[in-house]
């Protein structure tokens, strides 16, 4: 038992450093988000008071229109998820199974187009979302629908990448006997290739949906009306600009807005890494 | 579920929805195209028919599968990547944001000066005969006239009635605003020049003034060039979107427009000092701190993958702490450690004793963004490497073992090489995704410090794509050419990275 234990104390060492490493951020969150001062300050280990100011604040402060940017944020990260799935795993499927003229360079320019970081089109985005915003101003800038486009054409050369990825790794047996069957390629998709794929077309919709949850940029630029933000954008404001460090409801509207993105997350581990990892390496 | 794919029912659907599409984009083509929005509208348009093609007439199976990702794409991507190749070619910047012909009407809008005389005039807005007219008092000789954009009425004295300041307030055939209408006149009425006399007009000041002014610059459409009305000088088309003195360059026209200079921006990083120096500063700490977020969190990833790859006790607990900091939503872990290296309060200091002042110094600043991104990334690395440890056949190192290597040469000769290879594609995207890990930088130190006294725009923490974007939308000078140009070198930079580890990975030898 002894001699166990001090050949894996190593391990256990390294692994309890850096579990502190992980957590010290996140505790310090926690605690302020139970203290009244507002402040993000490491007074002491054990917090000395337990308010529920902050979060009181969230829910009750017509100012703070909180629930509407989680809402937001779930409807545009939700939707996005959907709708990019849906779309990318048609074209990825294309790419991928049916002949055509054309596919190979289809494919070589998909890779191409994927590479370029969205951001770097940020101030053309924004110039075409302004002139559409003059004739259709629902979908326009400073609308969600707007937004919720740009994130879904902006990512789709990505989606279809990663999807093709995952579609290539899935054996073509079953849709070629489906095909020998008398199927259509539109039901060799729909009977056979999605229900076959949905565990994978979840993860992607997982990661898309975390990713849009995440973006911050675009929404920043896009949404201005107190109404329309995501809770990222939303939260922001607390601790830069008109609230200025505010920390204690930023801490609260955060570790709420967590939650549900890590319970997804930790639950669902196994398949989010074998997701990560697929995209870019086989075999 | 088969009779939502083939049947009667199905095709009624289809129908309904790609008519019910069609007419939305149809109306939205149209409204484009009366706002002259005719690349969009053209767009929408085609969009429109392709839709309606594919999906019901049996022209491409596979176009039924990828045209609404297609079309997504050329909106969103392609489109704006056009775009921007198109302003990298265009001296696209503040004082040069309209195009020709709203710049000369900008210009001779500004071109107004009060006239040598400076007289001014209390007067009332309003309308004569439908036009906009003003009624304009001329209290110290009694005398009274109603002005127009082309014309000028006199009007007799006891024709007008007079308020309490002797204002006229009255004429036969002027109607004066009412207050609603004052409210939303301001535009149209302050743009009409007012006949005065001569080359003499009035301007409004506010609402109840005018004074007599000229125009100081005229434009001469045939020659395409300005006169300066007073001293005579001709400023002409310099070829770079202002309108300047032939002998004096610096002396233009505001505003300017966009002209195209070409390849001006792409020469400038290369040539100009100003901006070719701080581009290279951020481009090495852009390699540097890529390389290092990748070395740094891949070390401990790896690190964490080795100490945990037995089933010890509690390892479980362990990986889901060790994940936490990955499952975060980003942005708010980012901002809590902005809050944590604060000089004053932050926990960084307090835990540690020190008093830095970690976001104004420069090296403090960037061990700040290489730890957070640490903190951030590790637990990826850390996923990944215990994967691929465990996909090492167990067989060579146990024969490595049997032949007598010990377990650091075990890891060294075998393990680490076999990871490398499986991982080096990772390991590329990882440096290619930090290459541009804008919200880290942005949300973190925004890219400084920085010598504001220097005017200086670049931070010593700013990478390439944060620093593109202050130079598109910061404070001060907004140069969206050149930032676009900034931009299509880091795709290409971006790009040739990224292929280069596809190449790696032979993703590509499935279709080369």
């Amino acid at each position: 038992m002894k001699k166990w234990l001090m050949h894996d104390s190593w391990r256990h060492v390294i692994a309890i450093a850096i579990c502190l490493f992980s957590l010290f951020p996140l505790y310090l969150v926690v605690i302020s988000s139970f203290n009244s001062s507002g402040s993000l300050q490491l007074t002491s280990f054990i917090p000395r008071e337990i308010s529920f100011k902050n979060y009181q604040l969230l829910f009750n402060n017509p100012t703070i229109p909180y629930l509407t940017w989680v809402k937001n944020s779930l409807i545009i990260a939700g939707s996005v998820a959907l709708l990019s799935v849906m779309i990318g795993s048609a074209s990825a499927f294309a790419f991928s199974r049916l002949k055509f003229k054309g596919r190979k360079l289809g494919i070589q320019l998909l890779l191409l187009v994927q590479m370029f970081p969205a951001i770097l089109a940020i101030s053309a985005v924004y110039v075409i979302m302004e002139r559409v915003y003059t004739f259709a101003p629902a979908i326009g800038l400073g609308t969600r629908p707007g937004l919720l486009l740009v994130y879904l054409g902006g990512a789709m050369g990505v989606n279809i990448w990663l999807l093709k990825g995952f579609v290539d790794s899935i054996p073509a047996e079953l849709d070629e006997a489906a095909k020998i069957d008398g199927a259509s390629e539109v039901q060799t998709f729909w009977l056979i290739f999605v229900p076959l794929a949905s565990p994978v077309l979840a993860v992607v919709a997982l990661l898309s949906f975390i990713g849009t949850f995440n973006e911050f940029i675009l929404a920043r630029l896009f949404l201005v009306d107190m109404n329309n933000r995501t809770v990222a954008v939303g939260l922001q404001q607390f601790i830069g600009g008109q609230y200025s460090q505010n920390w204690g409801p930023f801490a609260a509207g955060s570790i709420l807005a967590s939650i549900p993105i890590v319970i997804i997350f930790l639950s669902l581990q196994k398949y989010i890494v074998s997701g990560l990892t697929a995209g870019s390496v086989k075999g | 579920m088969t009779y939502l794919i083939r049947g009667k029912l199905a095709l009624l659907l289809k129908i309904i929805v790609v008519g019910l599409l069609s007419a939305v984009l149809l109306m939205l083509a149209q409204s484009a195209f009366a706002q002259h929005e005719y690349i969009i509208s053209a767009f929408l348009a085609l969009t429109m028919l392709a839709l309606a093609l594919t999906y019901l007439t049996k022209v491409s199976i596979p176009l039924k599968f990828f045209i609404p990702g297609i079309l997504l794409l050329i909106a969103f991507v392609i489109g704006p990547i056009l775009y921007t190749v198109t302003m990298s070619g265009f001296n696209y910047k503040t004082g040069n944001l309209v195009s020709k012909e709203e710049a000369i009407i900008q210009i001779k809008a500004r071109a107004v000066e009060a006239a040598p005389s400076g007289i001014s005039f209390d007067l009332k807005l309003g309308k004569y005969k439908g036009q906009e007219a003003i009624l304009v008092s001329d209290i110290a000789n009694l005398k009274y006239f109603v002005s127009t954009a082309d014309s000028r009425i006199p009007v007799a004295a006891n024709d007008v009635t007079l308020n309490e300041y002797g204002v006229a307030i009255t004429a036969p055939d002027f109607i004066a605003l009412t207050d609603a209408e004052l409210a939303g006149a301001d535009k149209s009425y302050s743009n009409v020049n007012f006949v005065y006399e001569g080359i003499y007009f009035i301007s409004l000041e506010g609402f109840d003034a005018g004074i007599v002014s000229q125009q100081s610059l005229e434009y001469i459409a045939d020659k395409d060039q300005f006169k300066n009305l007073i001293n005579g000088s001709v400023y002409s088309d310099n070829g770079r979107g202002n309108y300047a003195l032939p002998d004096d360059k610096t002396a233009i026209l505001e505003p300017g427009w966009r002209a195209p200079i070409w390849f001006e921006n792409y020469t400038k990083i290369l040539t100009d000092p100003r901006v070719r120096g701080p581009l290279v500063r951020v481009f090495i700490w852009t390699v540097v701190f890529a390389l290092l977020t990748v070395l740094t969190t891949f070390a401990l990833g790896l690190l964490l993958a080795l100490a945990l790859n037995k089933p010890i006790h509690g390892r479980r607990i362990y990986r889901s702490i060790l994940v936490l900091p990955y499952a975060m939503p980003s942005v708010m872990s980012i901002l809590i450690w902005g809050g944590m290296f604060n000089t004053e309060f932050g926990a960084i200091n307090t835990l540690f004793g020190t008093h830095i002042a970690w976001f104004s110094d420069p090296n403090f600043a960037r061990v700040a963004v290489i730890l957070v991104n640490l903190w951030l990334g590790f637990p990826y690395f850390y996923l990944i490497s215990s994967g691929s440890l465990q996909a090492i056949p167990s067989e060579l190192l146990e024969a490595a073992a049997i032949d007598g290597a010990n377990p650091r040469q075990i890891f060294r000769k075998i393990t680490l090489p076999l990871l490398l290879q499986i991982l080096s594609p990772l390991l590329i995207a990882s440096f290619a995704f930090n290459f541009n890990n804008f919200n880290l930088i942005y949300l973190l130190t925004g890219g400084g410090p920085r010598n504001e006294l220097d005017g200086q725009i670049a931070g010593a923490t700013d990478i390439l794509i944060s620093y593109t974007y202050k130079i598109a939308f910061g404070t001060g000078t907004q140069d969206l050419g050149l930032a676009s140009a900034i931009s299509l070198i880091i795709f290409v930079l971006v790009a040739s990275i990224s292929l280069y580890g596809l190449r790696k990975s032979k993703v590509l030898e499935t279709f080369a």
